[in-house]
């Protein structure tokens, strides 16, 4: 039979108090990252990438956009990446890569937050989602498929950024 | 440049963020206390328990699961919430559902950019059991 005060009890005590945890840590995480926004941080930290960015087949120009959805989501990052897409700097190879990147590996602040909320390991989800993320960007920015959906694309003439 | 609107803005956002979390936190952690004090979280457990067994989670886990795969995180949260895991659970669970979530929306998306979408959900699903067996070993 099923215990009503009970699972009543239990429902608002435990959502309550679920939410007030994490508002408690999104909230701030929200202040610093619009911190970061404002004094350009990663417009810095995408120079220093930029090496990096060769060894996956991407362009410099990639590093910016890889970032912002790196750390403020896909959201974010659509925007930067159609604006670098439009003006002609991220090739399609570039942009399959950010893309591939991205599925794994983005919004890592926040969502980061919300299962440490909950009790998960940061270290472990931030570190194991990279991890992933770079080990099939680089498969994928190696691999003769690529460039060879590169060619059909380019020679199709329909290159789509979004 | 910081200034007073950056605080702001800020403060405005992940009061949003918690806004738009509680509205689907707080019905499926009500929803899945509710089956928790039911027979059905057993029979759903029992059901799910040898598939998920292989990345070391409790078969009632599978609700979480599937909510985060064809729904959002969000409601995964809620689920994990009402279920008492292990905080070794909660790692893995949390690393698997951040690498494959939201397919309907986010496959979407990639087909839009001009990738297959099955490819990247076939990818993404597989790293996540891959990343979920590995965590089940190390940690």
């Amino acid at each position: 039979m099923l215990d009503w005060s009970s699972f009543a009890l239990d429902a608002a005590r435990g959502s309550a108090l679920n939410i007030l945890i994490m508002a408690a840590i999104i909230i701030p995480i929200m202040i610093m990252l619009e911190a970061a926004r404002d004094m350009k941080l990663l417009d810095r930290f995408s120079r220093k990438l930029s090496p990096v960015m060769r060894i996956f087949g991407m362009s410099s120009e990639a590093a910016f956009p890889l970032l912002v959805g790196i750390f403020f989501g896909i959201g974010y990052g659509a925007g930067v990446i159609i604006e670098a897409a439009r003006s002609g700097r991220l090739s399609w190879k570039d942009m399959f890569l950010i893309n591939v990147f991205l599925s794994v590996c983005h919004a890592v602040i926040e969502d980061t937050a919300l299962f440490m909320a909950l009790g998960a390991n940061p270290l472990v989800i931030v570190a194991g989602r990279l991890v992933m993320a770079v080990v099939i960007t680089y498969l994928a920015g190696c691999s003769k498929f690529t460039d060879h959906y590169q060619r059909k694309k380019i020679s199709g003439g329909r290159i789509r950024a979004g | 440049m910081l200034t007073a609107d950056t605080f702001r803005r800020g403060l405005g956002k992940g009061i949003s963020v918690t806004w738009e979390l509680s509205k689907i936190v707080v019905p499926v952690y009500v929803l899945v206390t509710f089956l928790k004090h039911t027979p059905a979280l057993k029979w759903i457990a029992g059901f799910c328990e040898p598939a998920m067994r292989l990345v070391g989670l409790p078969g009632e886990a599978s609700i979480a699961v599937v909510l985060g795969l064809f729904t959002n995180l969000y409601a995964a949260i809620g689920a994990i919430a009402s279920l008492n895991l292990s905080p070794k659970e909660i790692t893995i669970i949390a690393l698997m559902l951040l690498i494959t979530h939201s397919l309907p929306m986010e496959t979407a998306v990639a087909q839009k950019v001009g990738v297959s979408g099955l490819f990247m959900t076939s990818v993404r699903f597989a790293l996540s059991v891959l990343s979920g067996m590995l965590l089940n070993l190390i940690l």
